[in-house]
């Protein structure tokens, strides 16, 4: 129906642009050490991690809410899997399906806290992570654990396919199921009014508290499936890895709002942001930058996200 | 008492048009000093444009403003009425229910207050002092929040008026202006108000009363100045004016409107009853709707008619009632959305932008919402069938919009609303409850609404209209029933179901006032 008028076409792929011109600038500057398969396979490898935490944020703010303690469950997961592994010999059939429960169970929490006392979900995900922190200190006495069975680094980094580590299959694997379960199912659209119509979808039927639980427990899954990975990626588990992610993962869920399908929080977005950012990071620390443009970049990513896509409705609200 | 020698406020000659359209003509207005000057008009009657003149949000187009005989030029720059011994009352009060009394009461006060050094010691004995003047039972420590409804309202006032009081132009009393301070309340609180009032009048401040209630303006008032049609109908000593000319000059001769509907014809013994209804306002009604009819509910602000739409479709949870749809019966206390649509029950709500429609969200995706995992699956969604579904609908509906996949925020008002009436329409309800449907709507699109209306009734939907407009009502209700003080005052059919029929129906002498 709609014109594809090029302005619009430039609107949804201008990271995708970016992100390109951005692989090519690098490309001329330091063709050999940048511009490697070697390179860029590390790279999808090692942050699918980041994507899959990205995509379990895409959820909640989806429904107009805030996980902040994605992260820690990221943490958490990847401690419990790492003493279930190495210390007791657990197998991982067993380890899986456990941890997975244990994400969702954070869900629950997050969730039955946010609705039943209707406080700001900012608030309790924030307090629940902090606290989940603590746990993980705990049980790990603050040191990181190694040993992690075999099979689980085996099935996270050491297969490849087209040599790229097998994590990312994974990752592309959940965007497609949550593009497919954002646009194609009614939960989508549930999820969407909930965020955005939360009245009009109460009032058309949508049971707007279930929804949201969902939402939490969907987060704290994808957190738990991220741990995993992480934990299969580095073959041990430290206890403050997920500390770190947060930020980017915000920084990659805003900036990915901007894209593909602009003004709204979506998977693929979300893909190429996460790319695009740790393309930047990378191709800045290969020019001999140290860590410091890590913070620079997802922190000013994430303010320039949140501008950009208010300049994008803002034009919209000039359309009428 | 009134023959002092210079008015408080003369207004003379106010002129506003909107678009063409006089709200406001040639107004004339004289307050004098502890006068309190009662302001009656219906809806649209011009009341809220002086208000808003007064206060400085509207520019009039002509007239002229003194107070205690100073020329005032206008527009009064916004937020400056104080200044000018101006202060204002609106009905939700202005009060921040989470901050402290004394907090509320200088919220603001920037002509007095040092903003960088505020004597919290010193503000609160003043307010001690000045709750004590008014006979007001306040700690300048309680929380707002924890006050009652009357005691919220009295703050307000005595707030308003301490900006007021002795700090006009010549240490003069300053006028306030309560805008319909009194709807939600019980009579008991009303009178308690008063009391209040006739405290600040005695020390010289002038009050002007906004009210839709005519015996709450006969009582506490010592004139009235009515409104009808932008222009002023007559001043009257509220004392010596029989009641019967006050409600004749608001209700006016209107000309009659072009009513879109024959009379009801229709089987009572299918009907929709509902039984026993209370919720917030409205307390213990039961009434009927026939299939095909079309009943309107009526009555003043604060009567409890709009509060019915919300109730029946669970939108607001009921405190009792049963709603019949035969062959069914449903317990409203334990009413959901959900179990609503299930029964066939549509909800059209007045708040469009929040409760009607996600903005954000195209069209198709509002049009489709209720369909998904009902006539659509859920787990497959067929973007084409959405937009093809949301096509016929735009088409049926005649909505002027460019696209299925645009958003909802690029629609006027008016197609806005046809759309809602079109998303719930397709569900093929049994009984539609609407809540202003017409509010900020063009002419072309009211009557376009309307006209859907009444086919919906003639193809056997039951429709109930909540409205306080008495035109929309004799357009297209079969029956009205109007509301006062949360019960059914009276019911107009037939031939009764006019506007001047309806209006002195609202205005009718209460029970609680004065037996009959």
């Amino acid at each position: 129906m709609r014109q594809p008028n090029l302005a619009f076409q430039v609107e949804r792929f201008g990271l995708v642009i970016v992100w390109v011109a951005v692989i090519l600038l690098f490309g001329v500057l330091k063709p050999d050490s940048f511009l490697t398969w070697s390179n860029f396979s590390t790279i999808f490898g090692s942050e699918a991690v980041l994507v899959i935490v990205t995509l379990g944020l895409v959820v909640p703010l989806t429904a107009g809410d805030f996980d902040l303690s994605i992260a820690q469950v990221l943490t958490f997961v990847s401690m419990l899997t790492a003493i279930l592994s190495a210390k007791m010999g657990v197998p991982l059939w067993i380890i899986i399906p456990l941890v997975l429960a244990a994400g969702a169970l954070v869900g629950v929490i997050n969730g039955a806290l946010t609705l039943y006392f209707r406080v700001h979900s900012l608030i309790v995900t924030l307090g629940v992570g902090t606290f989940l922190h603590g746990i993980t200190l705990w049980i790990s006495d603050s040191q990181t654990i190694g040993g992690v069975a075999r099979g689980l680094m085996q099935w996270s980094i050491i297969e490849r396919v087209f040599g790229i580590p097998i994590a990312f299959y994974y990752a592309i694997g959940l965007a497609g199921l949550m593009w497919y379960g954002l646009s194609y199912t009614a939960f989508g659209q549930q999820l969407r009014f909930t965020g955005r119509g939360r009245e009009v979808g109460r009032l058309t039927g949508i049971p707007v508290g279930r929804v949201r639980l969902m939402s939490f427990v969907v987060s704290g899954v994808m957190g738990a499936i991220a741990g995993l990975i992480y934990t299969g990626t580095t073959g041990s588990a430290n206890p403050s890895s997920g500390t770190t992610l947060l930020l980017p993962a915000f920084a990659a869920a805003f900036l990915g709002a901007t894209c593909i399908n602009p003004g709204r929080f979506n998977p693929w977005g979300s893909v190429v942001a996460v790319y695009f950012l740790v393309t930047g990071i990378n191709g800045l620390s290969v020019l001999g930058f140290r860590t410091f443009v890590q913070d620079l970049f997802y922190g000013g990513a994430l303010v320039v996200a949140v501008m950009v896509s208010q300049v994008i409705s803002g034009r919209e609200e000039r359309n009428l | 008492m009134i023959k002092a020698p210079a008015p408080r406020l003369a207004i003379r000659g106010l002129t506003k048009a909107f678009g063409g359209v006089r709200a406001l003509s040639r107004a004339d207005l004289t307050v004098m000093p502890g006068e309190i000057h009662g302001l009656l008009g219906k809806n649209g009657s011009g009341k809220s444009t002086l208000i808003k003149i007064l206060s400085g949000f509207h520019a009039p187009d002509q007239g002229t403003l003194e107070i205690d005989g100073q020329p005032i030029a206008l527009p009064i720059p916004l937020g400056k009425s104080e200044s000018y011994g101006l202060a204002f009352v609106h009905q939700n009060l202005g009060l921040l229910a989470d901050a402290s009394v004394l907090e509320n009461l200088i919220a603001g006060d920037y002509g007095r207050l040092n903003p960088l050094a505020i004597n919290w010691r010193a503000e609160a004995a003043r307010a001690r002092r000045l709750f004590g003047e008014n006979d007001l039972a306040l700690d300048p420590y309680d929380l707002v929040s924890a006050l009652s409804p009357v005691q919220r309202a009295q703050l307000a006032i005595v707030r308003a008026a301490d900006r007021v009081q002795g700090r006009s132009s010549d240490g003069l009393g300053g006028v306030l202006v309560l805008d319909e301070p009194t709807p939600f309340l019980p009579i008991e609180d009303v009178r308690v108000l008063f009391t209040t009032m006739r405290r600040l009048t005695a020390t010289g401040i002038s009050i002007i009363f906004v009210s839709h209630d005519i015996d709450e303006v006969m009582e506490i008032t010592d004139r009235a100045t009515v409104l009808r049609d932008g222009a002023v109908i007559g001043t009257f000593q509220t004392t010596t004016t029989p009641r019967a000319e006050i409600v004749a000059s608001i209700v006016g001769r209107s000309m009659t409107t072009q009513r879109m509907i024959g009379a009801y014809s229709g089987a009572a013994a299918s009907a929709l009853r509902v039984e026993h209804l209370s919720g917030q306002i409205v307390r213990d009604i039961s009434f009927e709707v026939g299939r095909g009819e079309i009943l309107g509910l009526t009555g003043l602000i604060g009567s409890g008619y709009d509060e019915v739409p919300y109730l029946l479709s669970g939108a607001t949870q009921a405190a009792k009632g049963r709603l019949h749809v035969p062959p069914a019966a449903h317990d409203l206390p334990q009413m959901t959305p959900s179990a609503a649509i299930q029964a066939g029950i549509a909800l059209i709500p007045a708040d469009r932008q929040r409760a009607g429609l996600a903005l954000d969200l195209s069209l198709a995706e509002n049009v489709t919402l209720p369909l998904l995992g009902r006539s659509l699956s859920a787990l497959w969604l067929n973007h084409f069938r959405l937009a093809e579904i949301t096509a016929e609908i735009i088409a049926r509906f005649a909505v002027k919009a460019d696209r299925p996949r645009q958003p909802a925020s690029e629609l006027s008002g008016g197609n806005q609303q046809k759309l809602v009436l079109g998303k719930w329409l397709q569900l093929g309800p049994r009984l539609v409850l609407l809540d202003e449907p017409t509010q900020g709507i063009d002419v072309g699109a009211r009557r376009e609404i309307y006209e859907r209306l009444v086919e919906l009734c003639q193809s056997g939907t039951s429709v109930i209209c909540a409205t306080s407009e008495f035109e929309q009502l004799e357009t297209i209700a079969h029956r009205v029933l109007v509301f006062d003080r949360g019960r059914i005052k009276a019911e107009l059919g037939g031939d009764q179901v006019t506007k001047s029929a309806i209006a002195h129906a609202c205005y009718q002498e209460n029970q609680t006032h004065a037996p009959a």
